[in-house]
């Protein structure tokens, strides 16, 4: 084996490694912000509020995140409506079709874990919340909502580590990103099981980071559900 | 609002559930001060009839008046019976405090947390403030030593009275206790009836859904027997204990009192 090709390259790594933490935490923040109200309106009683976000969930959870960035980068570009509009110079860029599908990906996947946990809140503490004199939107904000964070919490871990894998398929719209990183420098010096095995270790080291944050947060989240010790 | 309109009065209360037929037309007038120990078997409506009060569940007809005041109802175009005004119910519920069967804490929160999030939240008190009353509340339930524990931590006991704790710092007006000691295990039920008992003893005004008929005997002033969604049995424990005027009431306490 030879890791020279890598150590030359290092840099380039380094770059691509600091476009995937961008994509990806860019991604997971506009994700969860769109996933909260996605998760309230898919979960309302009345149809013509919960059809769309559920339509919408459907949409990105039925398809791979592959197609989506395939009709977002290369799909609409067909069309001279989307050419000319003033989304043009946005849509024309890699980055930001990879970011957009990547964002509307993880909402819809971040949306459906929390209306789920949502969901299971414990009917009685809702009542509790209700008879004590809450509205309806305190209820959620202070019982409801913090309740099935907590739930959603090793879940939405797995997203966020799903999410990070799935910003590889950048590297495939000719973002350079950590895998756009390995594909360059694969063609240059036609390293493949070095190269691709350097990008699968700084992926390991990133999920490493993310297991540890969210046992960091389960353990301050969670202390209403472990044992209580001695 | 006058002065001699009673704390809580029931006017024909009906509720059904589909053709079920729950209640079939209760009243009931609660003084200020008074303890109200609401008996019956189960499926008697004795809960319906508890949580038609706070409006956990919408009376089919009947009215409910809190000090005097009408909860206004209206009705949808599907039949369906709604408040006309959510806020006078919130407003009403937040003086007018509920203990539950299951307890229902919050499990995210702990034991002062629990008690402090009304206080705070509903009625805008202060934050320290509110902690001081929670102390307050929690000391006189004998809970202070667990105010750091989450709910799950506690034993059903304890749990109850961490709740009754957080009904209390409501202030409320009116406390209504839905089978308060029927979640429990037999020796935590006198931990949580000591507390009872001494809110009573306060001059709380409470009405109680029990099956303890020793609380309903010694502490309450008033007893009611709700029996298929009639009430057939109205008076001091006194009388309605020694004698009771509804066969129904007799056969429930020959089969209590054994």
């Amino acid at each position: 084996m030879d890791f020279a090709a890598i150590i030359g390259n290092l840099d380039l790594y380094l770059q691509g490694l600091w476009v995937t933490v961008q994509l990806v935490a860019l991604a997971l923040v506009i994700g969860l912000a769109l996933a909260v109200p996605l998760a309230l309106a898919a979960s309302a009683r009345r149809v013509w509020v919960n059809f769309l976000p559920h339509a919408f969930i459907y949409c990105f959870r039925g398809t791979p995140l592959l197609v989506q960035i395939y009709l977002i980068y290369y799909g609409l570009g067909q069309f001279a409506a989307v050419r000319e509009s003033f989304l043009w110079p946005v849509l024309s860029e890699a980055y930001w079709c990879a970011l957009i599908s990547f964002a509307l990906n993880t909402a819809a996947y971040t949306g459906e874990i929390i209306r789920g946990a949502m969901a299971q809140t414990p009917a009685g503490e809702i009542e509790a919340a209700r008879a004590c004199g809450m509205s309806p939107a305190m209820t959620y904000r202070r019982v409801i909502l913090p309740s099935a964070f907590r739930r959603a919490l090793p879940a939405y871990g797995n997203e966020v580590i799903f999410m990070l894998h799935g910003s590889a398929l950048a590297g495939i719209i000719t973002i350079v990103d950590l895998f756009g990183a390995a594909r360059i420098v694969n063609s240059r010096h036609f390293v493949p099981f070095e190269s691709y095995i350097t990008a699968g270790f700084f992926y390991l080291c990133m999920t490493f980071l993310i297991v540890w944050a969210f046992k960091f947060i389960e353990r301050h989240w969670h202390a209403h559900l472990k044992p209580l010790r001695g | 609002m006058n002065e001699n309109s009673p704390a809580l009065a029931v006017e024909n209360l009906r509720k059904n559930f589909g053709t079920l037929e729950v209640l079939k037309g209760i009243s009931l007038a609660a003084r200020e001060r008074d303890v109200v120990s609401i008996l019956g078997s189960s499926g008697s409506g004795k809960s319906t009839f508890l949580r038609c009060i706070n409006l956990l569940e919408t009376p089919t007809s009947g009215e409910v008046h809190f000090k005097g005041e009408r909860i206004e109802m209206r009705e949808r175009a599907n039949g369906e019976r709604v408040p006309c005004d959510r806020k006078q119910v919130d407003r009403i519920r937040s003086r007018l405090a509920m203990v539950f069967q299951q307890f229902n804490l919050w499990t995210h929160m702990t034991v002062l947390q629990n008690v402090m999030e009304a206080p705070v939240h509903v009625l805008k008190i202060a934050k320290n403030e509110a902690r001081e009353r929670a102390l307050e509340m929690l000391d006189k339930v004998d809970m202070s030593e667990r105010r750091d524990y989450y709910p799950s931590h506690l034993s059903g006991g304890q749990q109850q009275r961490a709740a009754i704790a957080r009904a209390l710092a409501m202030e409320p007006e009116v406390m209504l206790f839905d089978e308060p000691t029927s979640a429990l295990d037999p020796e935590l039920v006198g931990e949580v009836l000591k507390v009872m008992r001494g809110l009573a003893e306060e001059g709380r005004t409470m009405l109680v859904v029990t099956h303890e008929m020793g609380f309903a005997r010694e502490v309450s002033d008033r007893v009611v027997f709700l029996h298929q969604g009639r009430k057939e049995e109205d008076g001091a424990p006194a009388e309605v204990f020694e004698s009771p005027k509804s066969e129904r009431f007799r056969q429930f306490l020959a089969g209590n009192l054994k």
